[in-house]
């Protein structure tokens, strides 16, 4: 029977607070049901009339309803805080256009960004850190001697010829040596070789240069990545196992390789290694030109000659060595239809690579 | 090169392709055995689709001079029309025609065109179109003996041939590829079918004993080699009785496969025999030798020379050549004089076949642009005991196309002795070949290999001697891992599965130069939101002119591509200016960096080296509308202090100018300029350009430089010295104050008069506000903040410490002001 009631009670307070308008009558509602007159307290007051087993069942019963009550209370006059905050806050003049965010406007340049080159290149670094490849430099202007002799390929060589060559007006010395801009990063491989002894890997990024007339797709200026490893008994199971898992790195996927005969004086055996076309997954596109595959990094295992030129016995030591053009995998991956945007200090080119 | 497939059937049996794809399939594994075949030309389609037309009449095209409308016809009762560009057309003249749909060898497939208003469906082909030799400029002229309505493979009997096309780039180091009987020992090989040679002793040995047997008749010709000439061997014979004609189709057909230009019997025979042995040989018009000699000999001085191709060419004293007694007759290696080559009216020939030093021939073909399919050959070093095979082959075809020919005389030959050659042998075995290669190859499959290459191996237990044919030893061949790479290319690369090393772990860090190259560019990227760009390491006399530098230092290429690229940079600066202004057109506002190199050449001849090369950071603040040397200098110091560099940003001093701006340089602005130092010397500069060098580049607007040598990076990193300081115990106190600061001074000087004070309680001084007041005077409120981290500050120690500052102030002329 009280249980009932109380219940009731409650239900007629809720319809009531759903009623109320403000603060004040929200207060007076409270003051109403449970203040000394209110009928909460008195229905506590009559419980002495109550046998022991009902006044263990109604007492929980009516201190919750109790609590209830206030609880309920104190969220009414939250939320008419609340409102009237928010409704002071609507009226201010202050009011903010919330999307007129920086990269909105015209005259702020609100970011910067990284040059697609630096950001592959570090990418790329980071991985072979991770392998423990160290990361060393050389001068761009080198000589004959780093270029092309110590890598195995002694003037009047005809592989002299894929490679066009800047040269400089030096004087001719007896047994001197003319310098050039290098035209790969493999000329890092002799200096490299030389300043540490084995074992030891390493890889060399930087800009190389050859004398060609520019269009969309050549530069006389552009970027490579020359990797190097030292160490006994490695083979060419090895080898296919790095450059794998670096592309995979690089590619974000597995990608399939093949290593073909290629031709390089400084390796021997000497590979071109293509991955099948990103594009077309191997069926053939224009990217590929029909073939599936896309040539990617010539590699191989080094040249005895050229671990000689380094002061390295060949008998006990061997290694592979290999080139990653930066460029064209910056192309590749951004889809980019002129290699000339790379150097060409164009804002509009490098800030579609913003970082915020 | 192009390879004929048909040419190689004669040497191996490969089986028959399976189309197309099937032909691609065999191209494909002939790229991952041996070299790279670029593309698969099968002469198909357009064969059966092109016609023997006949031209009826020509029309001037209505809309165009060089047009004409052509009528044809190449069947019955039905005459066609197209729009034709070529000069030759005239009526009655028979030329190729291909309908719409035909697929041409160049790629292009017909389809309906308009052209200035007439539709042309299909069209008539030149030689070009239809990869056919032809001396005529414009379309194919057909004799009037070609069957009207005739497919072109009907007509020219054309067998279908299919043909590889190899990169020979791939080949650049393999001499023994550059004919179609090296090529098929590659084929046998990779497909594991058998060589048939037909060149055997026995086969030699007919063509001695067929020489001997002209005994008694003396050879017309003799040869004499010089010690200072570049050959390495020459056989020479002699034959009469030649008639020359046009060679029969299957002579011709096989030279036009290959690329080659079908001219008359003798020479296409020289051609043919180069394109399946590899040999370059030439054939003289004996009548054209005269004194009964040749000699083979370096010039001695310079001399003009007209080759085959009717060109004069300079040749210079040094380059071989051969000559008779009185006139140089050919270029050795390279090519012959038009003087001795062979016509229709020749009937004695003298047949040359010689080797020459590869060095030799590609100095004097590179220095004259001069690359024949000879020259290409000589220059790989070809083998001089193939000399002998290449000269019986060629007697071969002679006789075969001449029955009446006799061979006169001996078989001449002078230069080193061929015998003394000793074959190249390397030691090694098999399991150091699977060592290097990382696959398990059992030992059958490795001699099966070797084999199959003409290599010859004795074993001695595990050890292996591999005897090299001399036609790979020349360049090619010369130690062990040649050898690796011959296993490895025939089993395959692509069946080697990836292993992973075991290597030793040993930590990697970035150098000191590589941590700062980051720092800085994350720094300025996400900090002071600049974008990254690159340059062009090499300039032009024009651009650093513009930027009022000169070039002394600058190195030079003697072979640049032009004269806007023919200098290293010597500055940045002309780089940033160039880029700059390229980015002014678009935007009002932009900051821009790079971390480039500069060149210069070293002048101080005694230090051993060519020029220098540094690292240097540049950055760019351009502003349309007014001067970012502000900003420029706070994002300067904001990244010096996060690189860890002690270093001081102040005005210029002559004893301490900065190395990155030439002396007196015009282009910096007469007061925003301010010079860095760093770690006590001068390695950089802040300044803003003067209007005068920004006129130069059509520049509008402001712009601040900053440059910063690296090479302050490249043996260490600044040490970290920040140090921790407990925090106080107790309070301090703030004293605010203004004084009045006379016209020119600098409020960095008001902060170091109060830091000289060595006022004990002193903890901070910093400007709060700066306001002008009248005759160039401003006004500056500072803060000083007292602490003693011992004891609680007294009001007399601070009074003292007040008065001391504010008289300190005054003397120096900046007085309070009240």
């Amino acid at each position: 029977m009280i249980e009932q009631k109380l219940n009731e009670l409650y239900q007629k307070f809720k319809s009531e607070l759903g009623g109320v308008k403000d603060r004040a009558a929200a207060l007076n509602l409270k003051a109403l049901y449970l203040g000394k007159q209110g009928p909460i307290t008195e229905i506590l007051a009559n419980m002495k009339n109550l046998s022991i087993e009902e006044r263990k069942i109604v007492g929980p019963i009516a201190n919750g309803l109790k609590e209830k009550i206030q609880q309920d209370v104190e969220v009414s006059l939250q939320k008419f805080e609340l409102d009237e905050i928010n409704l002071s806050l609507s009226q201010s003049q202050n009011k903010i256009d919330l999307s007129l965010r920086d990269s909105l406007l015209a005259k702020v340049q609100n970011h910067g960004g990284a040059h697609p080159i630096w950001s592959i290149q570090r990418e790329i670094e980071d991985v072979f850190l991770s392998m423990g490849f160290e990361i060393i430099d050389g001068p761009h202007i080198e000589d004959e001697y780093h270029n092309f002799e110590a890598l195995n390929i002694p003037a009047d060589h005809p592989a002299r010829d894929m490679q066009d060559t800047f040269w400089f007006e030096t004087e001719a010395k007896p047994g001197g040596f003319r310098h050039l801009l290098r035209t790969h990063t493999s000329t890092i491989q002799v200096r490299g070789m030389k300043q540490r002894r084995p074992p030891f890997r390493f890889i060399a990024p930087g800009k190389v240069f050859r004398c060609e007339r520019t269009d969309a797709s050549h530069e006389m200026v552009f970027h490579q990545l020359e990797g190097m490893l030292v160490d006994k008994n490695v083979s060419v199971a090895h080898l296919i196992y790095f450059m794998k898992t670096l592309l995979s790195e690089i590619f974000k996927r597995d990608v399939e390789v093949r290593l073909r005969p290629g031709f390089f004086p400084f390796v021997e055996p000497g590979f071109e290694l293509d991955i099948k076309c990103l594009l077309c997954k191997g069926e053939g596109c224009s990217v590929c030109k029909q073939v599936g595959w896309v040539e990617l990094l010539p590699c191989g295992m080094i040249h005895p000659n050229v671990l000689r030129a380094g002061d390295i016995d060949s008998r006990e030591w061997n290694g592979f060595a290999f080139g990653l053009g930066l460029d064209r995998l910056v192309m590749m991956k951004y889809a980019i239809d002129d290699i000339r945007h790379i150097h060409s200090g164009d804002l509009r080119f490098v800030e579609q690579f913003k970082s915020y | 090169m192009h390879i004929s497939m048909d040419w190689i059937r004669e040497f191996v049996s490969l089986p028959p392709f399976e189309g197309k794809d099937g032909a691609r399939k065999v191209a494909t594994r002939f790229t991952m055995a041996t070299a790279e075949v670029e593309e698969v030309l099968m002469s198909e389609e357009y064969y059966d689709r092109v016609v023997v037309a006949q031209i009826q009449q020509v029309e001037k095209h209505p809309a165009a001079d060089k047009l004409n409308l052509v009528t044809f016809q190449f069947a019955p009762g039905k005459t066609h029309r197209v729009v034709c560009g070529a000069q030759n057309v005239r009526p009655g003249l028979k030329v190729p025609y291909a309908p719409l749909n035909t697929n041409l060898p160049n790629g292009m497939v017909l389809t309906p065109k308009n052209i200035r208003g007439v539709m042309s469906e299909g069209m008539l082909c030149s030689g070009e179109e239809l990869n056919i030799p032809s001396k005529v400029d414009g379309l194919l002229e057909l004799p009037d003996s070609a069957p009207i309505g005739q497919t072109l493979g009907e007509y020219l009997k054309k067998k279908r041939d299919v043909v590889f096309v190899v990169d020979n780039k791939s080949l650049t180091h393999r001499p023994d590829l550059w004919g179609h009987f090296g090529m098929a020992r590659e084929f046998a090989t990779a497909f594991d079918c058998p060589l048939k040679n037909p060149f055997s002793i026995n086969w030699e040995n007919k063509y001695h004993d067929l020489i001997a047997k002209q005994k008694g008749t003396a050879s017309p010709i003799t040869i004499k080699v010089h010690q200072d000439s570049s050959c390495l061997g020459y056989f020479g014979i002699s034959i009469d009785h030649i008639k020359v004609t046009e060679s029969p189709d299957w002579l011709k057909e096989r030279l036009n496969t290959v690329g080659l230009r079908p001219i008359n019997s003798i020479v296409d025979i020289s051609n043919y025999v180069m394109c399946e042995l590899g040999m370059p040989l030439h054939i003289f018009d004996r009548d054209s030798i005269e004194g009964g000699g040749v000699y083979i000999e370096a010039l001695k001085n310079d001399e003009e020379f007209v080759t085959l191709d009717e060109q004069r060419r300079i040749l210079k004293a040094g380059d071989t050549v051969i000559r008779d007694h009185k006139k140089t007759l050919v270029l050795a290696g390279i090519m012959g004089g038009l003087n001795s080559g062979v016509t229709a009216n020749t009937s004695r020939i003298f047949i040359e076949v010689a080797n020459w030093k590869a060095a030799h021939v590609r100095k004097t073909s590179v220095r004259l642009g001069l690359r024949t399919d000879s020259s290409q050959r000589y220059e790989k070093s070809l083998d001089s005991l193939m000399l002998k095979r290449t000269l019986f082959r060629t007697i071969e075809l002679v006789l075969q196309l001449n029955p009446d020919a006799k061979i006169i005389g001996s078989l001449e030959y002078d230069g080193p002795n061929l015998s003394d050659d000793k074959s190249l042998i390397i030691p090694t075995s098999v399991s150091s070949i699977v060592r290097q290669l990382g696959i398990d190859i059992p030992e059958e499959k490795v001699l099966h290999i070797l084999q199959s290459l003409d290599f010859k191996v004795s074993k001695d237990g595990s050890n292996w001697k591999i005897e090299i044919p001399s036609y790979r030893a020349t360049k090619d061949i010369e130690c062990e891992a040649d050898i690796v790479e011959e296993i490895g290319r025939i089993v395959g690369y692509d069946n080697i599965p990836p292993k992973t090393p075991e290597l030793r772990i040993r930590p990697v860090r970035l150098s000191p130069m590589q941590t700062v190259h980051r720092k800085i560019r994350d720094y300025l990227i996400f900090g002071e939101r600049c974008f990254e760009i690159l340059t062009y390491p090499m300039i032009g006399k024009d651009l650093l002119t513009r930027a009022s530098m000169n070039d002394q230092t600058a190195p030079k290429i003697i072979n640049a591509l032009s004269v806007d690229h023919n200098l290293m940079r010597p500055s940045l600066i002309p780089s940033l200016l160039e880029a700059v202004s390229l980015n002014t057109r678009a935007r009002d506002e932009f900051r821009l960096f790079e971390i480039g190199r500069i060149y210069n050449l070293n002048i101080d001849k005694k230090k051993n080296h060519f020029a220098d090369e540094k690292h240097v950071l540049g950055i760019a603040f351009y502003q349309h509308e007014r001067t970012s040397i502000m900003q420029c200098q706070n994002a300067v110091e904001r990244l010096l202090s996060n690189l860890n560099v002690p270093f001081d940003i102040r005005g210029p001093m002559e004893k301490f100018s900065c190395p990155l701006m030439p002396n007196n340089w015009l282009g910096k602005h007469p007061f925003e300029h301010r010079d860095i130092m760093a770690m006590g010397k001068p390695h950089g500069t802040v300044f803003s350009v003067h209007p005068l060098v920004l006129r130069n580049f059509k520049l509008k607007g402001h712009l601040s430089l900053a440059l910063f040598d690296l090479s302050l990076f490249e043996k260490e990193l600044p040490k970290d010295k920040a140090k921790y300081i407990p925090l106080p115990k107790f309070p301090g106190a703030l004293f605010d104050f203004t004084v009045v600061a006379p016209e020119g001074s600098e409020a960095q000087s008001i902060v170091g008069i109060i830091q000289k004070q060595k006022i004990s309680i002193l903890d901070s001084v910093n400007i709060i506000d700066i306001f002008a007041l009248p005759d160039g005077k401003r006004a500056v409120t500072l803060r000083l903040s007292f602490l003693d981290r011992e004891k609680t500050l007294t009001a007399d120690i601070i009074k003292m410490a007040e008065e001391k500052t504010l008289e300190a102030l005054s003397s120096q002329g900046f007085p309070l002001r009240m």
